[in-house]
């Protein structure tokens, strides 16, 4: 086991997908948000940039109306000395629905082409096949870097042993250069990771540990200090309004405190700040709420369920009239998880066994009456290999329903001359992987939006929105605002 | 992991400082400024994140001082210095102080300026990367070789001087009675301004269009951001500047950017430099003319039609990258023309006027390049560029018409400016309809000043 | 606050189209004036206010004062008058007024005898009135900046022709 005092750390920042998608619903940011910031960025000294996902790609198309290759390009070219990362599961792109794997390695290929160099496996349910069967599609399509994913949980399947085991087949799987232990809920304790990093460590075969641990529960920038002493090679961090809150672990801070442990963090404190204050601004300008430190919260390390998505269920009952079965539902969930394997409480599985939970409660008949087409695509292993057995009566109740047999004779999906013969020819391969994910008109209506803008001043906003908000009422020919340290005249023509 | 500058030292005044700041904010380098004591309360001073003082306001003193500058580079603990246009840009000795004392010269190698520094060496290298010259050669010592010279290339002839430009060392002969003489005296000059009294002889000519390449290399690749017309000059100092040079043929402008690149290629260009040539758009001729290794004044115009920001692009070549873009990636657009205001009285012989600026406005929605606000001080040490406006437009036409009004739209109190000269020469037909040669200004101005 | 040309493009766009003639922005380091051109367009009249943060310690050592005004800092009133005149610099960046207060009258015209003492100008900055000494005993030679005009630090607001010694 080894103890390192005194370790020299990287930073992977997230702010612009982890932290626009866990705080901003992840539309805060557009095009011409990312590109005047980029090429400060890639000065700071971060390894690499949480860039993009399905997500965000199907966010800019069909919110912003702009086109996500192009913003990949212009960030890369911004960017020459920074990671770009693109985390995803490997099955899909953009649509829910699971994608053929020929249409994967086109996904991987295209992202590359437009210069995507660092790659996330991801599997929740920790299904080796798929995830080697994702590296070796990622560095056939020319990804430079692939890391895999441990993605931390509290259950008693989830002990220090089984993700030692993880880590053993990471290690010998030839297409993962590095792993990283991802705590979406930031329940890891500074406790428990003393336990877990060595045992993960030991068995990682040499290769580099890094640590993603959300800030939700106000655990991981502790967790992180740990960490720092346990062999973690580098921290993932947000910054300014992007970081804390259910981000995570402000950079700031965090290399402040890491410095003060006696660690080094060779990242350029004035750039760092330059990117804290400019998205501070960013989020002032635009009504969008900064990340704060967040309290301990002891209840949720049980139920690991996040606040939205408890307060989501409450109103979902009062609609119903049955807000006093909310502890009747949460402790139906805690059944729940355990009959369907343990599912690890990251997107979509919360809302998977919550739904299961409430349909299980409030559905009027028996438990599993109700089983929503998700829960069934669970149990039919569309969504990877669950971790632990699903419960065998649960799993025949299941099975046996008539939707069950539907859902299993679905077809394939289509392979890339289906999709070819289906979109046309004359696309390119680009449109044609947006066109197969999302709606057409989403689509069309990017296009016709035109080249994205590309610049963006914080600064600017407040004076250009009393602007616009002046232009849709009638005016006083004089209009001062005099605020400390800012003071605008309008006059008008009478002067 | 290499990211980049951390921090530049501007070794340059004016409204280049103020451009050079521009694009390090944007990129996040940060800026120490070296100001002369007459320019530590300037508006550049007040944009850069920090000032260092490199001498009183005297240039040889402060900006033309090698050693000053070096001190304050380390001093300030730069990474790299950028050294602007004129001044010490081109100066090889800046460039080798720099290297040896580990700081980054944002432009190109040592070598490269001194091979295009020597006026003559330069010619040189042109002729052997084949690009066509002007009749000419060098004056041996003792001017044994002139007159012999001068007869094989034909009067009037050219008599320049080897180590530097700027209309110094430069005598027109048009009788060989008067060579002799004229060669004496120019190498004279030169040896005073240069400390170099080489000078050589080129067929004169004394009206065609000066036509420039830009150019971007990386020290293995060259490409060219398209060329530039800036006939419209009074003694070797241009006014007005357009890009792309206008009506010239396809082959004419095709075999200016080809010749170009070829002398870039040849020279290993590292950095962005400009290749200058004297064109016949009668006989689609041209003549090189000689190479600026450094970013120039009208560099604007450049980046109006194509887009790209070339400070952007000097420093991530001087940060040691490979040229980011393919020849096939520039595209041009539009048309676009630029004035230099300066501080001068075009009505008394453009004589200097210093001052201190009371009224500094501009047009709006033009891209205005200053280093003026109301209350800046113009000093008598240096050149008197106060502006540059730019308008871009969708073709030439319109390009003219946003340049008229922003124009007129243009006022500028405390010095007197050669802005009324400006807006007569956009308002001239000549102009309008476009490809002046550089007799031009001069001929047409004295007919304007004729008619108040 | 820092506005690039193309945030008053932006702004512009939006401006046009309103009843407005002019806009003034303000913050304590910088200042940006709008104006409707009479024929058609805008013009924009900007200040950086900020000071210049000069390194210290660092870099070519101060030359001896000159002789100006007493200043023992460069400045950026260094274009020489007639010889022998003596400068008065703005003390403060701010706007300089010729008077006590609108419509008064002012506190010198050109001609003027003034001694050292004499308050020639005020120097309003941040609502804050700074007086502006004459310094010199002599007579005010020229006035150099308009009144209710910003000003930055160390202009030259006027030139006294000193009295012989």
């Amino acid at each position: 086991m080894g103890w390192w005092p005194v370790a020299d750390l990287q930073l992977v920042d997230v702010s612009l997908r982890d932290g626009n998608q866990s705080l901003w619903g992840a539309t805060g940011l557009r095009t011409a948000h990312i590109a005047q910031i980029a090429p400060v960025m890639n000065r700071v000294g971060f390894r690499a940039l949480d860039f993009s996902s399905s997500t965000a790609m199907g966010v800019s198309v069909r919110t912003h109306r702009e086109n996500p290759w192009d913003l990949l390009r212009l960030t890369r070219k911004a960017m020459p000395d920074t990671l770009l990362q693109f985390i995803g599961t490997g099955f899909r792109f953009i649509s829910w629905e699971k994608a053929h794997p020929e249409v994967m390695e086109l996904v991987y290929r295209c992202l590359v082409n437009a210069g995507m160099d660092r790659f996330v496996v991801l599997d929740p349910t920790h299904d080796m096949d798929a995830v080697r069967e994702t590296a070796r599609i990622i560095k056939a399509a020319g990804g430079r870097e692939v890391i895999a994913a441990l993605t931390y949980t509290v259950s008693a399947a989830h002990d220090d042993a089984f993700y030692a085991g993880i880590a053993g087949d990471y290690a010998a799987c030839p297409n993962i250069d590095r792993a990283y232990v991802k705590d979406p809920a930031g329940i890891l304790t500074p406790d428990r990771a003393r336990t877990l990093i060595p045992a993960i460590l030991a068995n990682l075969g040499g290769k580099p540990l890094e640590l993603h641990a959300h800030a939700s529960l106000g655990l991981s920038p502790l967790t992180c200090l740990a960490a720092a002493e346990l062999g973690v090679a580098v921290l993932q961090v947000g910054c300014g309004a992007l970081g804390n809150g259910t981000s995570l672990p402000d950079a700031e801070k965090l290399t402040a405190n890491l410095r003060a442990s006696g660690h080094t963090v060779d990242v350029d404190d004035r750039l760092l700040a330059i990117v804290a204050r400019y998205f501070d601004r960013l989020a002032a300008a635009e009504d969008l709420p900064a990340g704060r430190p967040r309290e301990f919260d002891a209840a949720f390390m049980h139920h690991q369920v996040a606040g939205g998505v408890m307060t989501t269920l409450r109103r979902q009952l009062a609609e119903l009239g049955m807000e006093h079965r909310f502890g009747e539902v949460m402790a139906e969930i805690t059944v729940v998880r355990a009959e369907l394997g343990y599912p690890i409480m990251v997107t979509p599985f919360p809302q998977m066994v919550i739904g299961q939970a409430l349909a299980n409660v409030v559905g009027g008949g028996a438990r599993y009456d109700q089983v929503p087409d998700q829960v069934i695509r669970y149990v039919l292993g569309s969504f990877g290999k669950p971790t632990m057995p699903v419960d065998p009566d649960v799993l025949d109740r299941i099975l046996s329903r008539p939707r069950a047999r539907e859902l299993a004779d679905e077809p394939p999906p289509l392979s890339v001359s289906e999709l070819r013969h289906r979109f046309g020819d004359r696309i390119g391969d680009e449109e044609l992987l947006l066109r197969f994910g999302m709606p057409a008109a989403e689509v069309d209506g990017m296009l016709a939006a035109g080249p994205a803008v590309t610049r963006y001043n914080p600064e600017a906003q407040p004076v250009l929105r009393l602007l616009r908000e002046l232009g849709q009422r009638p005016a006083a020919s004089r209009l001062t605002v005099d605020k400390p340290g800012f003071k605008l005249e309008l006059k008008g023509r009478a002067e | 992991m290499n990211h980049g500058f951390r921090r530049v030292l501007i070794a340059n005044r004016g409204e280049i400082a103020a451009r050079v700041i521009r694009t390090c904010r944007r990129l996040g380098i940060e800026t120490v400024l070296a100001v002369s004591d007459a320019d530590a309360g300037s508006r550049p001073a007040r944009l850069a994140d920090a000032t260092i003082r490199v001498g009183p306001a005297a240039a040889t003193a402060s900006y033309l001082n090698v050693d000053a500058v070096v001190a304050a580079a380390v001093s300030a603990k730069a990474d790299a210095v950028h050294p602007g246009y004129g001044f010490l840009s081109e100066n090889p000795r800046l460039a080798r102080a720099c290297a040896a004392a580990g700081i980054i010269f944002i432009g190109p190698a040592v070598d490269t300026l001194e091979a295009t520094g020597d006026k003559l060496a330069a010619r040189e290298h042109a002729v052997a990367a084949g690009l066509p010259v002007l009749p000419g050669g060098h004056v041996l010592p003792g001017s044994a070789n002139a007159t012999e010279l001068a007869r094989r290339i034909g009067f009037p002839v050219l008599v320049k001087a080897a180590g530097g430009g700027g209309g110094r060392g430069l005598r027109v002969v048009r009788e060989a009675a008067d060579l002799a003489h004229a060669v004496a005296v120019a190498s004279a000059e030169a040896a005073a301004a240069f400390g170099d009294a080489r000078v050589y002889l080129e067929r004169y000519v004394s009206r065609g269009r000066h036509v420039e390449v830009q150019l971007l290399g990386d020290g293995e690749h060259v490409i060219h951001l398209g060329d530039r017309d800036c006939s419209v000059q009074r003694r070797y100092q241009k006014l007005i500047e357009e890009a792309p040079a206008p009506l010239l043929s396809d082959p004419l402008r095709d075999g200016l950017r080809a010749a170009a690149v070829a002398l870039g290629e040849r020279l290993r260009y590292r950095g962005a430099g400009t290749v200058e040539f004297l064109a016949d758009t009668g006989s689609d001729a041209f003549y090189f003319l000689e190479v600026n290794a450094r970013i120039q004044v009208e560099h604007p115009v450049t980046e109006a039609i194509t887009g790209l920001d070339l400070v952007e692009e000097q420093i991530a070549i001087a940060e040691g990258r490979p040229l980011r873009l393919a020849q096939h990636d520039v595209t041009f657009t539009g048309h676009a023309i630029e004035c230099r205001v300066n501080a001068e009285d075009p009505d008394h012989g453009f004589l200097p006027s210093p001052g201190t600026i009371t009224t500094a406005v501009f047009p709006a929605g033009v891209r205005v390049d200053t280093h003026v606000q109301a209350g800046s001080s113009v000093p008598p040490h240096y050149d008197s560029l106060l502006a540059k406006l730019v308008a871009h437009g969708a073709d030439r036409d319109q390009a003219l018409i946003r340049l008229r009004e922003a124009l007129d739209r243009c006022e500028i109190g405390g010095v007197t400016t050669n802005l009324r000269m400006h807006r007569a020469l956009l308002a001239d037909g000549e102009f309008e309809r476009g490809g002046v040669d550089t007799g031009y200004l001069e001929r047409v101005w004295v007919g304007v000043v004729a008619r108040g | 606050m820092d506005l690039t040309n193309e945030d008053v493009a932006d702004i512009l766009a939006v401006l046009d189209s309103l009843p407005y003639d002019e806009l003034d922005l303000q913050t304590p380091r910088f200042r940006l004036t709008l104006r409707r051109a009479p024929g058609g367009g805008w013009t924009e009249s900007s200040q950086i206010l900020s000071e210049p943060a000069g390194l210290t310690g660092v870099g070519a050592p101060l030359a001896p004062a000159d002789g100006a005004n007493g200043a023992s800092a460069p400045t950026a009133s260094s274009a020489p008058g007639a010889a022998g005149l003596v400068a008065v610099t703005a003390p403060l960046p701010g706007t300089f007024y010729r008077a006590p207060r609108p419509g008064a009258a002012p506190f010198v015209e050109v001609g003027d005898e003034v001694h050292e003492d004499t308050v020639v100008a005020i120097v309003e900055t941040m609502k804050l009135m700074n007086s502006v000494h004459a310094g010199t005993r002599g007579r005010v030679a020229e006035i150099c900046v308009r009144n209710a005009e910003p000003t930055v630090q160390g202009v030259t607001l006027m030139w006294i022709a000193p009295d012989p010694a």
